[in-house]
């Protein structure tokens, strides 16, 4: 029982930070119409910047601050030079991302090796919950995950670049018309999906492995949420997540990881016959 | 201070625009009438800056639009209220009205739009796609006015309104040009067109086929019916 509680708790901290990754992939696709196949790999080079960080300094903490501002900047850099070359031809996209994913990765393997290398928790402990003991690293990187979100969604609603995003992404023309510099807001919504994604790489680099295939775990667990959820359903890409994650991880107690896979591959599957939509269609908008 | 010379425009292969050419002085209404597909929608985006031109140019007060990034061309005191009203269903009110700002709007910002549209102050919060018709409308202009544009430039803002409205909207059209705002107004409802245009072009197959004022017009029935196919 208590292994039970442990991998659903695993998987629901694993399921709150793919929520942060998928909402980025989310967005960049609602936005963009940009299906990113580079996305996974956004997230490990999360991850692998925060051991270089960490090499360098020794500190944790300063890689989890400046690790998100640089997935920000080199998400910048990207839609200025693969994404918007392509704009408005959406089928290209899918080559032009596959084609960074895999300049990722080799840039990755020359630059921090092939082996893949671990960090340790910043935080150590445990403390007692449902019966079990468990990491308090692990509760902080779930706190962290959800407190994005929010975040996420507060800035998608509160501020005027958030709105100019729901904006541009329901009528893109008449929000130019008013003024509203689309191309700017283009260029913030990737640089903001890549942030989301490192941020997601830096909290969860002391809890899983840094290597440069991560991405490639990363990226169709990224995608069962978005079409779980419902593409363009952001809230409902996250709830998708969490309870993709927390099966997983419930289902992987009692048999194994692949089984596991297979039984969210079959729920995806059920989820597209029966609600080609996301189950969460029409719930929320 | 709106000058539109031999514009042309295609989308894709299909060439829309043929030389449209047309003014909007100081102060003035301009009217552009013509039958559903001539080019008209057309025309407006091509001067907004959404539909690219493949030749010919629009300037306003001595700036060439053409050659301006789309989104900078309301920051040179041009609104624009689309066809159809172009009203965020999934923004609320508020965002919808002051989306093109860049800072919070001012205390006489607020004040300028809830003096005329009172209507609209209890329903800031409300999501856009909740208004009727004639509010959408409301909300449209308003949207425009809190730009403080030189010029409106209005795409068949009658369409789909409750007749009992029309009369409103004509009122408040005439409101904002007694205040000194530009209007280009394009047109179906002839009767809309004819009370409150002092000119009218006349648009046919993408290009302008006619070119004289309302009072005129009206003595021409059979220029009216050639090219709109109605009575005046
Ligand atoms: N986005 C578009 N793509 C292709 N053709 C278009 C598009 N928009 C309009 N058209 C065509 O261009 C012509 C002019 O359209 P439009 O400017 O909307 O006319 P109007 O406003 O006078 O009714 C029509 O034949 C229409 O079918
Ligand atoms: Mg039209």
């Amino acid at each position: 029982m208590d292994i039970v509680v442990a991998l659903a708790f695993n998987g629901l901290v694993w399921g709150l930070i793919i929520a942060l990754i998928a909402l980025g992939l989310s967005i960049i696709f609602g936005l963009l119409d940009i299906i990113n196949l580079a996305h996974g790999d956004f997230f490990m080079v999360g991850t692998v910047l925060t051991w270089f960080v960490l090499e360098a300094t020794g500190n944790y903490w300063i890689a989890f601050l400046i690790v998100p501002l640089m997935g920000f900047l080199m998400g910048a850099l990207v839609e200025r030079a693969v994404i918007q070359p392509i704009r408005g031809t959406a089928a290209l996209s899918i080559v032009a991302t596959f084609g960074l994913s895999i300049i990722i990765q080799e840039v990755v393997r020359a630059g921090f090796g092939a082996a893949p290398k671990r960090i340790l928790p910043p935080i150590e402990g445990t403390i007692p919950l449902f019966g079990i003991e468990y990491d308090i690293y692990r509760i902080f990187a779930a706190a962290v995950s959800i407190v994005a979100i929010f975040g996420f969604f507060a800035f998608l609603h509160r501020t005027k670049l958030g709105t100019w995003m729901r904006a541009v992404r329901f009528d893109r023309d008449i929000a130019l018309a008013m003024g509203v510099p689309a191309r700017t807001v283009y260029m913030v919504t990737f640089a903001l999906g890549f942030a989301m994604a490192a941020l997601g790489g830096a909290v969860a680099a002391p809890i899983t492995t840094v290597d440069f295939q991560t991405g490639v775990d990363v990226l169709p667990f990224c995608f069962m949420a978005v079409i779980i959820g419902g593409l363009g359903n952001l809230p409902g890409t996250v709830a998708a997540a969490v309870l993709l994650a927390v099966t997983e991880g419930i289902v992987t107690s009692f048999t194994d990881p692949t089984v596991a896979r297979i039984v969210s591959l079959c729920l995806m599957s059920a989820v597209l016959i029966a609600r080609p939509h996301g189950i969460f269609a029409g719930a929320t908008r | 201070m709106l000058e539109v010379h031999d514009l042309h425009a295609s989308y894709g292969k299909v060439e829309v625009l043929r030389g449209v050419s047309l003014e909007v002085g100081d102060g003035e209404i301009v009217g552009l009438l013509g039958r559903n597909g001539v080019g008209k929608t057309t025309t407006l985006k091509a001067i907004m800056g959404l539909v690219r031109a493949s030749a010919g140019r629009a300037t306003f007060d001595g700036v060439d639009l053409t050659g301006l990034a789309a989104h900078k061309v309301p920051a040179q005191g041009i609104g624009y209220v689309p066809q159809g009203r172009g009203i965020f269903p999934n923004l609320t009110v508020e965002e919808n009205l002051f989306l093109g700002l860049r800072q919070d709007p001012s205390p006489p910002q607020r004040a300028l739009v809830f003096d005329r549209f009172p209507q609209l102050k209890d329903r800031m919060d409300q999501k856009g796609g909740t208004l009727s018709g004639g509010e959408q409308q409301q909300l449209a202009i308003a949207r425009c006015l809190v730009m403080q544009p030189k010029l409106i430039i209005l795409d068949e803002p009658t369409e789909g309104i409750m007749p009992i409205l029309i009369k409103e909207i004509r009122s408040e059209i005439r409101k904002i040009n007694k205040a000194g705002v530009s209007i280009l107004l394009v047109e179906q409802n002839l009767v809309t067109a004819f009370k409150i245009c002092s000119s009218i072009y006349l648009m046919e197959k993408g290009a302008i086929v006619h070119r004289s004022s309302a009072a005129d017009l009206k003595t021409q029935p059979d220029v009216v019916h050639r090219y709109l196919g109605m009575a005046a």
